[in-house]
């Protein structure tokens, strides 16, 4: 059978095939209920949702989601959990802004630079923190990164005396540069998530690292007896959501021009939820960092069309709730599914 | 094949949550009497974000919108569309993701109150060069290409709030200040107006300024912590009323002893005007935030009138004596819990 397999029927077999296709099918279902209106400027009719502003518009707000969840999805597919993503993500924006703002004189591409390096290494330095907590103590990932999540918040809230701080116009630029789109059109964010979904697969599927963080996450013990060096990885994966956090404190900021303590708040659950709705599976040894992203763009979508539908926006919490606990148990049943009709071959 | 499995489960609960939209459709399309009178004319569309949904003084700003856009609709014979982007809770960089997507969607114009004007800069900016005027209310972005700003002035409120407690003082006591979110730019210029007016006065003692979320618990809670902890208080200068949404100080505190002057005048805060706990309310009208500013919209966009750029707000002193005209002006506003007995109160 797989001999004779085509590049499409590959294609179709793939894990991510379910969640491109409800994801094709949601475009193409708003695209038909969404009206239309007048561009201001060109005097063009425009659908609502299918327009090169909205689709990119919908891929820059998942982007930020998309690129933590990456790193998020690898410490549960290690069996683990994050919850301090979003104060990360605060404390790497106020740190950058801190420092930018105590180098005024700093611009251009050093500003750019800098602040890349500040973010990568604050959130290396969370993940640092979280993954050597959680070894050293042998504590639950859950309690270490709960504390975590409150401490580096605090430490983002007292730092920055609760200010938003205003970032260099250099940083702006660079996240919104337009790469040839157009005026309004921003490409930079959502190019960045799918370059961070590639190597998050990359780093999963191609290399011995990647293929240990399977192991541990779903069979901790034959993992140990087979001399995996399980304290290490543990601290590698936090390392990883650390770092992706750190990077998307550095794309979001930049892109929206300013930094408080408060960025972020709550976001540890659109991370965790992209995960799962990417098919992560919570108690370890499965998951994909492209079905992450994906998760991500999907959730993003379901909040665009409650816009793009003219529903409700009070309904946004229970449809998006809804929808998690629908994909899990979905997921679950399937699995169930699968594993009987193994068993019945059998 | 269990990912198909699950993918065509997905897609059957997405589904479901069509079949389920129209019992959620939003009120925020155009109201049937517009649409009736105006059928013809090609409507405006005002997207209003305000900071968040669940706080009552914006859906009173919402309603304040709304009748404008009727009334003024029933004039100029053209559908005037409210659309409502608000998102649930306090969030510059979601509120800055919507203004961009009710550009996309094609809005006439932007009413916006920020929550963090750092944030909303670039989004304001973007949609204004794309050709969509935005104003601003309650909460500005000074910096930002935005027409006109409607509000009070907040660091003027404050002193407001302080001179008027320190009439009720008789100019001498140990005062707290309870300040809400710390994050919030124009609770931080009122409580730099309560502490300016305060140093006027020597025997005016601040004991501290406290921070909470802004809840009505979270606030009620402070102040109950902070009485206890400091006994000789006197009088509690509050940039917003959170604290008196709720019922508890009114039996927690003796009016003999303390006195409170806070911003806003709700009808649940009412109460504590009556029983001579909060002798002085300062209210903001809400209600013309929308109001006044979808009339500011049409004025700027539709008349082709010149808007001042900053079109000031001041706060209604409510006390004792005009109670019942407050109330009757509330319930006027469309709010429903207006107690009664303060209707009938001259």
């Amino acid at each position: 059978m797989s001999g004779r397999s085509t590049p499409i029927a590959r294609l179709l077999r793939s894990e991510q095939a379910g969640l491109v296709a409800i994801i094709l099918l949601m475009v193409v279902g708003l695209t038909l209920a969404a009206g239309s209106h007048v561009d201001p400027l060109s005097g063009r009719s425009v659908n609502d949702f299918f327009n090169s502003y909205t689709l990119i518009q919908t891929a820059t707000d998942a982007s930020f989601f998309a690129i933590m969840a990456v790193g998020a999805t690898i410490v549960i597919i290690s069996g683990g959990i994050d919850l301090s993503v979003g104060s990360v993500y605060a404390l790497a924006g106020v740190t950058m802004g801190l420092l930018l703002r105590a180098h005024p004189g700093l611009g251009g591409a050093g500003a750019v630079l800098l602040s890349l390096l500040v973010c990568a290494g604050v959130g290396l330095g969370a993940g640092a923190l979280n993954g050597g907590l959680v070894v050293g103590l042998r504590v639950h990932p859950f309690i270490i990164t709960l504390g975590s999540m409150w401490i580096l918040r605090g430490i983002a809230f007292v730092t920055s005396k609760a200010e938003s701080i205003l970032l260099p116009e250099s940083l702006t630029r660079f996240a919104k540069a337009p790469l040839g789109l157009g005026a309004a059109l921003y490409p930079v964010p959502m190019l960045s998530m799918l370059v961070v979904a590639v190597l998050g697969s990359l780093y999963l599927g191609r290399t011995v690292m990647g293929r240990h963080v399977y192991a541990l996450g779903g069979n901790p013990e034959a993992s140990r007896f087979a001399g995996l060096r399980l304290g290490r990885i543990q601290v590698g994966v936090y390392l990883l959501a650390g770092l992706t956090a750190g990077l998307a404190a550095f794309l979001g900021a930049s892109f929206y021009g300013s930094v408080s303590c408060g960025d972020a708040t709550g976001y540890e659950l659109y991370v965790i939820a992209s995960a799962v709705v990417g098919g992560a599976r919570l108690s370890g040894g499965r998951g994909s960092a492209v079905n992450a992203m994906l998760g991500a763009v999907l959730i993003v979508l379901i909040r665009q069309s409650i816009r793009t539908l003219h529903l409700d926006q009070n309904y946004e919490w229970i449809i998006i709730g809804s929808a998690i606990v629908i994909a899990v148990v979905l997921d679950q049943a399937s699995a169930r599914f699968t594993a009987r009709r193994l068993s019945e071959r059998r | 094949m269990s990912v198909f499995f699950r993918a065509r489960m997905v897609v059957t609960a997405l589904f479901a949550f069509c079949a389920l939209a129209p019992a959620c459709h939003s009120s925020s399309g155009p109201s049937p009497a517009v649409a009736d009178t105006t059928k013809a004319a090609k409507p405006i569309k005002i997207a209003m974000i305000a900071k968040s949904s669940t706080n009552p003084i914006f859906l009173s700003a919402r309603r304040g919108a709304e009748t404008a856009a009727r009334d003024l609709s029933a004039k100029i014979g053209v559908p005037i569309d409210i659309v409502w982007l608000t998102p649930p809770t306090e969030d510059g960089q979601i509120q800055a993701q919507r203004i961009a997507q009710a550009v996309n969607e094609g809005a006439s114009a932007v009413l916006v109150s920020c929550s963090d004007a750092g944030k909303l800069t670039g989004a304001i900016n973007d949609a204004v060069a794309r050709g969509v005027p935005v104003m601003t209310f309650d909460s500005d972005a000074p910096a930002s290409k935005r027409f006109a700003y409607y509000g009070v002035d907040d660091r003027r409120l404050g002193e407001q709030v302080m001179a008027e407690l320190s009439k009720q003082l008789n100019g001498r006591g140990r005062v707290a200040i309870l300040a809400g979110n710390q994050n919030a730019p124009n609770l931080r210029r009122r409580v730099e107006g309560i502490k300016a007016e305060a140093a006027k006065s020597p025997h005016i003692q601040i004991v501290g300024t406290f921070y909470h979320s802004e809840t009505p618990q979270d606030a009620a809670a402070e102040v109950i912590r902070v009485n206890n902890a400091y006994p000789g208080i006197s009088g509690w200068a509050m940039a917003g009323g959170w604290a008196l949404y709720t019922k508890t100080l009114l039996t927690d505190l003796d009016p003999k002893k303390v006195k409170m002057v806070a911003v806003d005048a709700l009808p649940p805060e009412l109460p504590y005007v009556e029983k001579g706990l909060a002798p002085v309310l300062l209210a903001q009208a809400s209600y013309l935030w929308g109001n006044v500013g979808v009339t500011k919209i049409i004025d700027k966009i539709y008349f082709k009138k010149d808007v001042p750029e900053i079109v000031s707000m001041d706060a209604v002193r409510v006390s004792i004596d005009n109670l019942g005209a407050w109330a009757r002006q509330l319930r006027q506003w469309g709010f429903p819990d207006v107690p009664e007995e303060y209707l009938k109160l001259k």
